[in-house]
């Protein structure tokens, strides 16, 4: 994997100690991106900024910003939104520290890490100092900086030895739950045992490793496809179950199926939970199974091989 | 005014079916401008041109190209790129169960909230059932056609619903080759950053934390609105301290 670009320099600053550092993204696009082009041609497509009134290109140089304040419209320039930049905008302030676990996940943003910037004895040791003083009080700090021309709240922790910082949502950026619908009776004691016997039955650590991406991969298969000109067709989509009726005897025949190591959503005629996969899914499962000729059949078809086969 | 729902779809749990709603969790409150001709504040277009041709495009003359090598491109139909969806449709098959707390904050993408429909009992048990194991469903979930690792967990008095990364969408620490220098902090300092640390130490309480540059944007455009002149001076950059038990030991006494 090539080494992640440098997104931001600037210092941490904790206390009167400013550690030099350099902000990396911790996550990687690894999405595939297409790009708009012109169907005659196949041309690449440029945007050009055209003055609406003048009907002319115009330079990055002549856009300036406009807001709706109550309709009125307020113009902006470039130079004027920089001297609204807090005072240090190019320093993380550490301002408190917080257990991990009082922030909801639903506060993180996006994940970076804060590597040292420059190979300087002082600059590591400062770096290092505070990895080992974070990690020993298992807390995040929590600070701001400004980012192009955003100011975002930060987390900071310890994660493989080294500085992460997660970009957070400000408390107004939340919406309140108090409108999503939820209702419903209380469940019964015996439901929710039930239930909570299932969840348990289903238990697994969090292992990231263990989920790819599928989807990923599909439009990989497309691309390909397209371009050793096959035919490309899209699967037809699950159908929609309905609603349980009766809730306890659902739970009591999954957590049968779970115990006995069967497919959870087996139900009476044995291949419920086999048309609840998609085709790749099947397609696994009749590898497993050695099914002769799978890779030629369709959905339905890899169903009842499979359901025969079992 | 109740909030509207962006998708239908079922949660499955075992042979449990959960007909749900979800909702938009967040929303960016980042102060967004309309881009103006700064001569005579007109409204700017963007308007796409053929790089070839150097002439204007019509949306409905423009496909979709994935570049396989420079300047080759493998042109793909909308429907073509829906056929990577998968065969989802709107059922989350919740398969495994994991602690939420052992998902690192780095795997989360966007939340949504979940409300129930139609039959509300078992979005009831499924909420009841997840609050007390402290567990999140796993499963995977197709939004626009594109499909999503998912988290499902207990927030409050509604489920929440994650899109996470996968794993190979993270970078891990040992990809940033951190050099540990030579000279290890030693223990006195780590103890006095770890006083330090202590000395900061409070609960997390989201709205002590406002969103200040959006507040100044905010006050400079009603300024602006009322003619007053910007002074646009930029205000410097503290140096960095190099004696970090010097500067500690200043933080702990003007912090204490």
């Amino acid at each position: 994997m090539p080494p992640q670009r440098s997104l931001w320099n600037g210092s941490l600053s904790f206390g009167l100690v400013n550690v030099p550092v350099e902000l990396v993204s911790a996550a990687r696009d690894l999405d595939y991106h297409f790009n708009e082009l012109h169907e005659k041609d196949k041309a690449r497509i440029e945007q050009r900024r055209f003055c609406s009134e003048e009907d002319v290109e115009v330079t990055w140089e002549e856009v300036a910003h406009s807001y709706d304040l109550d309709g009125k419209k307020v113009v902006v320039t470039d130079e004027e939104l920089g001297s609204v930049q807090p005072r240090k905008t190019r320093t993380i302030d550490i301002e408190a520290f917080v257990d991990l676990d009082q922030i909801d996940p639903i506060f993180f943003d996006h994940p970076y890490f804060l590597a040292p910037a420059g190979e300087s004895e002082g600059t590591l040791r400062a770096y290092r100092l505070l990895v080992s003083a974070m990690e020993k009080s298992e807390r995040a700090a929590l600070g701001r900086f400004v980012m192009r021309t955003k100011e975002y709240l930060a987390a900071i922790r310890v994660r493989d030895g080294a500085l992460t910082l997660t970009t957070m949502r400000f408390h107004d950026e939340v919406r309140p739950t108090k409108q999503i619908p939820t209702g419903g009776k209380k469940p019964s004691k015996k439901q929710l045992d039930q239930a909570v016997a299932l969840i348990e039955e289903l238990a697994t650590d969090w292992d990231p490793g263990s989920y790819e991406d599928c989807y990923r991969e599909r439009l990989r298969r497309v691309i390909d496809d397209k371009r050793k000109r096959r035919k490309i067709e899209a699967p037809e989509p699950e159908r929609e179950p309905s609603a349980t009726p009766d809730l306890m005897a659902a739970l009591e025949q999954t957590l049968a199926n779970a115990r006995a190591g069967r497919p959870i959503r087996e139900s009476e005629n044995g291949d419920g939970e086999l048309r609840d996969l998609d085709r790749d899914e099947l397609y696994e499962r009749a590898t497993k199974a050695g099914v002769k000729g799978r890779s030629k059949m369709s959905k339905k078809q890899l169903i009842k091989a499979l359901s025969d086969d079992s | 005014m109740a909030p509207r729902s962006i998708w239908n779809g079922t949660v499955t749990f075992g042979l449990v079916n959960v007909p749900i709603k979800l909702y938009s969790a967040t929303e960016s409150k980042t102060v967004h401008f309309h881009e103006v001709h700064v001569r005579d504040g007109a409204q700017i277009e963007n308007r796409r041109y053929c790089s070839r041709e150097d002439k204007e495009v019509d949306y409905d003359d423009v496909v979709k190209g994935y570049e396989v090598s420079e300047g080759n491109y493998v042109v793909l139909e909308k429907d073509e790129i829906k056929a990577a969806a998968g065969d989802r449709g709107k059922v989350v098959h919740l398969s495994e169960f994991v602690p939420a707390e052992e998902i690192d904050p780095v795997f989360y993408e966007r939340t949504y909230y979940v409300g129930s429909r139609d039959e509300p009992d078992a979005y009831r048990l499924l909420h009841e059932a997840l609050k007390k194991t402290g567990r999140a469903g796993i499963g995977r979930f197709s939004f626009h056609d594109r499909e999503y690792l998912v988290a499902l967990r207990a927030l409050d008095d509604v489920l929440a619903l994650h899109t996470l990364r996968f794993h190979d969408e993270t970078v891990s620490g040992d990809d940033l080759e951190i050099d540990g220098g030579s000279r290890r902090p030693s223990k006195q300092e780590v103890d006095m950053a770890g006083r330090l640390v202590d000395s900061l130490a409070k609960d997390f309480k989201p709205d002590d934390w406002q969103d200040t540059y959006r507040e100044a944007v905010l006050d400079l455009i009603k300024r602006k609105a009322k003619g007053e002149e910007i002074d646009l001076a930029a205000e410097e950059e503290p140096a960095h301290g190099d004696d970090l038990a010097a500067a500690l030991e200043a933080s702990l006494g003007s912090g204490s």
